[in-house]
């Protein structure tokens, strides 16, 4: 093994022709010159491929160190792949529990009313119970004192039942939305009545500024779907025509309808009124982190959560259409029953 | 003779070759899929200039950065011309450039030029100009 020799061979056959070299003197000139010729030419040809042996080997050591450095980028650049992938998962999560921070906002706004008329309802009997109570321990209670505190008592407690009422009824249609979207069970539900109630949820942010929704569903549709992910989309959807549609002072618009293309599926339109969607933008508006409103508090998120869940959990597709007379319109269309 | 001006291209290199004052120069990187076509009009010039030569002095230089097999062979069979030549009188001065980080080129510079014996060679370690 020690004495291994690549050209062994050659340097032998050289030996070997040299030797009969020595043995040619008693022959021709021409025939030792020849030789001669035919020696020289072989000896340089193994020279030559001694070296074309080291060019290839440096050659191809060189690759090998280009493809194991290529090797090592590719793993790399697959690694921050990963993690960027994961840190915009850890994103669109945040961006999810922000809209469920803002519906929660919501709801307690619109619950403080009917409580707070309840609330001073009940303090005014509290305070015309106990005026009462002391005319009564002093037994001094005239017809007129005791009318005016029945009128005052039945004033009251309609007004607080009317109002727990009204709190009781906003709780009920808040908490199937809230659970829906904390939750991503599967359910039986009625498309229009989820719609209604999911846009009621949102009611607040829609009603300050004074925009009019219109829901146009026909009744009777019996999804089999995830409710959840669709009221967080049309959540994003109100959330975008706020922010991006509609601009400070203008009332605007919006309009959902809903109809079935095909008995296994329901396709719902949601358009607004607003400022609409410039064409150079369009394709990109599903894309992660795309907004036009960086600066203003935009996450680029919105959207791409929607075409996730459309596509992903919903199992449907969307997209967004140009709209005659301006505005926006966006076409989800989702199967009714996800198998 | 006219001179041969070859420019370069990706995997070929520029081709200078001043047969009127005597200077020719082959420059770049040397891996072509069809070696022939490269070196082939290379030879053929070198074939028809270097026997009209007699005793003048000409200058050869080879700045390649790199090359593969077939090139580094056409390299050996021009440096065997050349030396042809300069024993047949003709002083060739031969120069090789090479990056000084860079080992390989030296090496192969060095053990293409053990047969060369009656041209002048020479190993110059020049920075790239890039």
């Amino acid at each position: 093994m020690a004495s291994f020799n690549l050209f062994d061979a050659e340097e032998k056959l050289l030996e070997q022709a040299e030797a009969l070299r020595g043995s040619l003197d008693g022959t021709s000139a021409v025939v030792r010159g020849g030789f001669d010729t035919l020696l020289d030419g072989y000896s340089r040809s193994v020279r030559e491929q001694r070296r074309l042996v080291k060019v290839s080997d440096r050659l191809q050591a060189q690759l090998a160190t280009v493809n194991q450095e290529l090797g090592r980028r590719k793993a790399e650049a697959e690694e921050a792949l990963a993690s960027l992938k994961a840190a915009q998962e850890s994103l669109v999560q945040s961006e999810k529990l922000a809209s469920l921070g803002a519906l929660v906002a919501g709801v307690a706004h619109e619950i403080n009313t009917p409580i707070g008329i309840a609330l001073s309802c009940a303090s005014h009997l509290a305070d015309a119970t106990a005026g009462m109570r002391k005319m009564f321990e002093a037994d001094d209670i005239g017809v007129e004192d005791f009318e005016r505190f029945m009128a005052t008592v039945t004033d009251t407690t309609r007004l607080i039942l009317g109002n727990c009422d009204r709190a009781a009824d906003l709780i009920r249609s808040f908490k199937q939305v809230a659970v829906d979207r904390t939750t991503s069970d599967r359910r039986h539900f009625d498309l229009g009545s989820y719609i209604r109630e999911t846009l009621a949820s949102l009611g607040p942010h829609l009603r300050q500024a004074g925009h009019a929704v219109s829901i146009d569903c026909p009744g009777g549709i019996v999804m089999n779907s995830f409710p959840g992910a669709l009221s967080q989309v049309l959540g994003n959807f109100v959330m975008n025509s706020l922010v991006h549609g509609f601009g400070p002072g203008e009332i605007g618009h919006i309009v959902i309808s809903v109809d079935q293309p095909d008995p296994t599926s329901v396709r719902i339109a949601y358009s607004d009124n607003g400022h609409g969607i410039p064409e150079e933008n369009r394709g990109r508006i599903f894309d992660p982190f795309f907004t036009t409103k960086r600066g203003a508090g935009g996450s680029g998120l919105g959207l791409h959560i929607v075409y996730n869940l459309v596509v992903g959990q919903l199992g449907g597709t969307v997209a967004v259409e140009p709209r005659d007379g301006g505005g926006t319109c966006f076409i989800v269309t989702i199967p009714k029953a996800i198998d | 003779m006219e001179s041969l001006k070859i420019a370069a291209t990706e995997r070929s290199p520029e081709v200078d070759f001043d047969f009127k004052h005597g200077v020719l120069s082959l420059r770049g990187e040397s891996y072509p899929e069809d070696a022939s076509a490269v070196f082939g009009p290379i030879f053929e010039a070198l074939e028809r200039f270097l026997p009209t030569v007699g005793n003048r002095e000409i200058r050869v230089d080879f700045d390649l950065t790199y090359f593969n097999s077939s090139s580094a062979k056409a390299l050996m069979n021009m440096f065997q011309m050349l030396d042809n030549s300069a024993a047949g009188g003709a002083r060739i001065v031969v120069s090789w450039f090479f990056a000084p980080d860079d080992d390989t080129m030296k090496e192969f510079g060095e053990d293409f030029s053990e047969d060369l014996e009656h041209v002048v060679f020479n190993l110059v370690a020049v920075e790239s100009a890039a």
